[in-house]
Formats: structure tokens, C-alpha cells, sequence
């Protein structure tokens, strides 16, 4: 029950592009779902291997920002070094300071096992709102695809 | 919302709140309906919010919901006192279309059909993450940055006369390497050369149908010969550079203190450092897109011969022309009975300049600059000719495409259980694809139908209807 507060998402309408929700408990919760959310419309992660590890860093001026510039730094990872991600833990030392360090768990793209998901193109700012409802937070996020 | 008629094809959203100008959309009352399903409407009303905006913020038949702008939207700035929105161009800079006419017909294509769609299929690289055959050194890079198409045909991928039909003959000016980041570097390195995915594509036409016998003839079109249309951008590389200058923009934002309805709509005056950088990295995503499509034409015509067992000489694969339609540009328009230059953002929308405008290759001049609006792949697209109309109204602007109608998870859910690859080759198209997935999200019913769309700027007098296309083969990520 807890893992479904911490880690979830869900895909809404768009027209043209991709526009999901996420979830989280805390700021370090709603980041790590929208990572995770984004790395399964990317590929299916359900075959994905954890052989590598990286970690980025990212900040941004609002909530709002260091979600997108998050984000942004995973699609970097995956296009530059195409890799695939099945798993995410992220860290916030210092909330005040709106930087968040992340640890991305994955393997190269391998066409052969993963079935390949949305070409994401960047992650927009389009009605991007961090909003608190009850105990958690959700964010609706819209990719371009 | 209000939303006044003006005529069967013009609708417009007078101002109110803190819209600068009214907003106005070319859309039968069918299309206006469908169109009022989704976002699309209050994202040009956010459009008509941004400093310096001319006359009205402007949307076409194939308006449909992005981010920030509408998908079909355009809107010209005052280029001293106006702003540059990244945004407002898209991720992907100078996305276009591209048509190249062969000297073949249906009948000399059909029997081979299905090694031809192969041959493109294992010659040009489609699909997320797949990587381009050309390397770029540093050097290469400059040159694409700097001189657009005209580096691709130095350097042996395509003619010398391919570039004297593209759009600026293939080349933007004021790209700088200075103002562009190391990811849009690195993400651009191998994609050179690469369709992509999503609605990118390339399609063998047949002409199906001329509406405009004399344009038809100056853009070399006849019924029954086949053509190539290539739909694509400036993959990541571009991506990257609007991703970087849209923060830039909040930052510009933030210092002094403007405010918009929608951040994705990030902006800053043209005439600032701000602007004066986006528009450098924008320069050379633009020149990078046309290298792109010049590449990929290249390999087309590689890919003919190769499957045909045919020479360049008896392909005769002609560029009839390449439209950009992520754009913004520097022109000279008519703003309130005086000639102005303006930056026309054209985000999902296609320059359509009329017969004896000095921007139309000298070849069309006497009839107008061909746009070209890729339909879905079922029924076909359509060659359309820049008219009066679009100079006087539009900022010299029509459509692009038919416009999403459903997104990409209903249109999943409707193709669960259908064989698509099937039913299109039961139609005599045969589609391959990268992801199954692809197909299903792409497939005709997701689409308005492009024929309505254009028979609005056909009635509405921005562009006229000359040729329409019925794809045989397609390609995609």
C-alpha cells in the first residue's frame, strides 16, 4: 500500500502528446514516480536490467522547475547514452534549496529484448502545476512526442 | 468562451482579460465543433496574451492541443518591440515536409512495390534511438550549422538544383555554434540522417487526382506518377536547444517581471541577449533540419535505384519542394495598411506565399510556392499552392497537416485487436514500421480528414487545392 503512495502515475488525455500524473508522499516521492513514469513510456521496463547505475543532479528555481529540469536530465541519459531505466531512487539534502540527486538504474536499449515505447522529445512546462491533495502530491506533466 | 462568425470559414475570439489582440480561427463549422473538444482554443487565447503579438493570434483547420502554442497556430511580433518565444516554434525546429517527383508511374513501381518500401526501410534509419550513418566531426558540425542544405550536397548527398528549391534555399542566416549548449551537441551527433518516430515519416505517393492543372504542371506533377513525401526535423539536436532556451526565457522572465498564462510559453524581447541567443541556436537547428531531410531524400532515391534496378538519370527524383512548418521567420507583412517586418511563428503551420512574391523560387513564381499537408496513411495528402489570400490574412500562413483528432492512447485502444499492417495492404499501401505501436497510434481514424482541412484555406483563399497524393508504400519509427 505504501509503494502505491510512494511510486504511481497515470496516463490522461492528450491530443497530440503525452500528458500523465504522478504521485508521490513527499517532493523525493513525486520525483521518483515521474521518473519511473517516464521510463515506461519510453520502454517497456518490465524486462529492463539494472547493470548500470547513474547519477545526475539536478535544481531549478520553483518545484515546478526541478521536476522539469529532473526529467530533462533522464531523457538527456537516455538519448545520449541510450539506455532503458527500470528503477529510480531519489534524494533531496536540502528541501529549502530545490536540488534534487537522483540514482537512475538501467541497461543500454537492446532492440532484440526491449520493446521500444514513445520517442519523448523534451518534458514541457504546458499547465505544469505541483499540487498537495490530502496526504500526497500530484504533478500532471505533459511530454512531447 | 465567445466566438463570432465572420464568415463560413472564419470564427474569432474577441479580446478580453489581458489578450493584446482578438484570436481567429479558419475552420468549417464541422471542424470548429471538433476542434472545441480539446485545449486548443484557450492555448491561442494564451497566444494572443504575449507582448508585441500583431493584428490577431491566428489558427488553421488543423488546430489541435499542444503545449504552450497550439498545434497550428501563428503569431506574428512587432520585430523591434516583440518577443521570441521557443515555444512558440516547438521542440522540434524546422520540422517540414518534403516532396520529390520521379519519372516513374504507379505501373513501374507496383510489381516491386514491396522490395522498394524494404529497400527504405533498411536504408534510412527510423525509430527512437536509432542512430545515423554520418558521423559528425566538429567541422562537419560547423557546416551544417552554417551552411544548411548546401553542406549536405558538398559534400556528394544530393544536386546543386535540390537546394534552388527549399525554403532560403536551404540556408538561415546568424547561426552560431557559441550560443549552443554541449547536450544539443551531443544529442545531434549521430542523428543526422535519422526519420525519428512518432508522426514522422516517409511515404511513396501516387498522384491521384490534379485540381490545378497549371500549377501542377510548374511543380512537374502528372496523374499516375509517383512521388516521395519526407516528413521530419532536427531530432534531438533541436529538441536539446528548445529545451535549453526555455529556461533561459524563465530567467528572462523572472528579471523583469512578465507574466503569461502559460510557462510554456517562455519568452524574451527579440532585440535582447536572451532573444539574440535562442535565435543563433535556433539558426543552426534550423539548417541541421534541412540537412536532415536532404540526407534522407538522398537516401530515397539511393533506395529506388537500388530495389528498381534503375539509375539516378531514369529515377529523375526531382525535389519539388521543402517547406518548413516549425518556424519562425523575419518577413515583411501588411500590419494595419503599412508594409512592417514581423517574426511570424509559424508552430504547426506552413508559409504559403502567393504567385509574384520575390521569396518564391524563381520556377514557381507565376503561380505561387507549393505547400505540402501530409494526410494520414490511408488517405492521402494534398499539394496545395500559396494564394492572395494568406498575404492579406494569414501573415503568409496556412495549414500543415489534418490534425489530431484522437489522442495517442484512445487511438491504441481503438487499433487493440485490428491488423492494421493488413488492412492498410488490402488498401494496396504497404506500411513498415519500427513499432507496431506506431502504426496503431498513427492510424487514418486518429486523423481529421486532411481534405477537409485544406478545402477550408482552399475556400478561405490562402491556399488552393492542386494535387492530392495517395500514399502506396510508407515508412515510420
Amino acid at each position: 500500500m505504501l509503494d502505491c503512495l510512494v511510486v504511481s502515475y497515470e496516463i490522461l488525455d492528450h491530443t497530440a502528446d503525452i500528458r500523465i500524473r504522478a504521485f508521490g508522499g513527499d517532493m523525493a516521492g513525486l520525483l521518483r514516480s515521474a521518473v519511473l513514469a517516464m521510463a515506461a513510456l519510453m520502454a517497456d521496463t518490465g524486462g529492463v536490467r539494472s547493470d548500470v547505475t547513474v547519477t545526475v543532479e539536478a535544481s531549478g528555481e520553483t518545484p515546478e522547475e526541478l521536476l522539469v529540469h529532473l526529467l530533462s536530465e533522464v531523457l538527456y541519459v537516455h538519448h545520449t547514452r541510450r539506455m532503458v531505466f527500470q528503477g529510480a531512487e531519489v534524494e533531496i539534502p536540502d528541501e529549502s534549496a530545490l536540488r534534487a540527486v537522483y540514482t537512475l538504474s538501467g541497461e543500454p536499449y537492446d532492440a532484440g529484448r526491449h520493446e521500444p515505447g514513445y520517442d519523448i522529445k523534451a518534458v514541457t512546462y504546458h499547465d505544469l502545476k505541483i499540487e498537495r491533495a490530502g496526504d500526497r502530491l500530484t504533478a500532471e506533466i505533459v511530454f512531447d512526442v | 468562451m465567445r466566438i463570432e462568425r465572420i464568415h463560413d470559414n472564419l470564427w474569432e475570439i474577441p479580446r478580453s482579460g489581458k489578450m493584446l489582440v482578438p484570436a481567429r480561427v479558419y475552420a468549417s463549422e464541422g471542424l470548429l465543433r471538433k476542434i472545441q473538444e480539446d485545449k486548443s482554443l484557450d492555448q491561442l487565447v494564451n497566444v494572443a496574451h504575449l507582448p508585441g503579438i500583431e493584428k490577431y493570434a491566428v489558427a488553421m483547420p488543423d488546430i489541435h492541443w499542444g503545449y504552450g502554442f497550439p498545434i497550428g497556430g501563428i503569431a506574428a511580433m512587432d520585430a523591434g518591440e516583440g518577443v521570441i518565444s521557443p515555444g512558440g516554434v516547438g521542440y522540434d525546429i524546422n520540422c517540414g515536409v518534403r516532396l520529390m517527383s520521379t519519372a516513374l508511374s504507379e505501373a513501374d513501381v507496383r510489381p516491386s512495390l514491396r522490395k522498394l518500401v524494404a529497400a527504405l526501410f533498411k536504408n534510412i534509419p527510423s525509430g527512437a534511438g536509432e542512430g545515423g550513418k554520418v558521423k559528425l566531426s566538429d567541422k562537419g558540425y560547423r557546416g551544417i550549422f552554417t551552411k544548411g542544405a548546401g553542406w549536405a550536397v558538398e559534400n556528394g548527398w544530393g544536386e546543386e538544383r535540390d537546394i534552388e528549391t527549399i525554403e532560403d534555399n536551404g540556408c538561415f542566416p546568424g547561426a552560431d555554434a557559441g550560443a549552443i549548449g554541449k547536450r544539443a551537441f551531443e544529442r545531434g551527433k549521430d542523428q543526422v540522417g535519422t526519420l525519428g518516430s512518432g508522426n514522422h515519416f516517409l511515404e511513396v505517393d501516387v498522384v491521384d487526382e490534379i485540381y490545378d492543372p497549371a500549377a501542377a504542371e510548374a511543380f512537374g506533377l502528372r496523374p499516375g506518377q509517383v512521388c516521395v513525401l519526407i516528413h521530419s526535423g532536427s531530432r534531438g539536436f533541436g529538441h536539446q536547444i528548445c529545451t535549453d532556451y526555455i529556461d533561459t526565457m524563465l530567467g528572462y522572465m523572472r528579471k523583469h517581471g512578465l507574466e503569461l498564462p502559460d510557462k510554456q510559453l517562455a519568452c524574451a524581447r527579440i532585440d535582447s541577449s536572451e532573444g539574440r541567443g535562442y535565435l543563433a541556436a535556433f539558426a543552426a537547428a534550423v539548417n541541421y533540419a534541412w540537412v536532415n531531410r536532404q540526407l534522407l531524400m538522398h537516401l530515397a532515391r539511393k533506395s529506388f535505384c537500388e530495389a528498381l534496378g534503375i539509375t539516378q538519370r531514369e529515377l529523375k527524383g526531382k525535389l519539388v519542394y521543402d517547406v518548413s512548418h516549425n518556424i519562425a521567420k523575419f518577413e515583411e507583412h501588411n500590419v494595419n495598411g503599412e508594409s512592417k517586418k514581423v517574426c511570424v511563428h509559424r508552430k504547426g503551420a506552413t508559409r504559403a506565399f502567393p504567385k509574384g512574391h520575390r521569396l518564391v523560387p524563381e520556377a514557381y513564381r507565376s503561380v505561387g510556392q507549393p505547400v505540402f499537408i501530409p494526410g494520414d496513411m490511408g488517405r492521402g495528402s494534398y499539394v496545395l499552392v500559396g494564394l492572395p489570400g494568406a498575404l492579406d490574412e494569414t501573415f503568409g500562413t496556412c495549414c500543415h497537416g489534418a490534425g489530431r483528432m484522437l489522442s495517442r492512447t484512445k487511438a491504441l485502444k481503438e487499433g487493440q485487436g485490428r491488423d492494421l499492417f493488413s488492412e492498410l495492404e488490402n488498401k494496396g499501401i504497404i506500411v513498415m514500421a519500427k513499432g507496431k505501436k506506431t502504426v496503431a497510434e498513427e492510424m487514418p481514424d486518429a486523423y481529421k480528414d486532411a481534405g477537409e482541412v485544406c478545402r477550408v484555406v482552399h475556400d478561405a483563399g490562402i491556399a488552393g487545392m492542386v494535387a492530392r497524393l495517395r500514399p502506396i508504400g510508407v515508412i515510420k519509427g
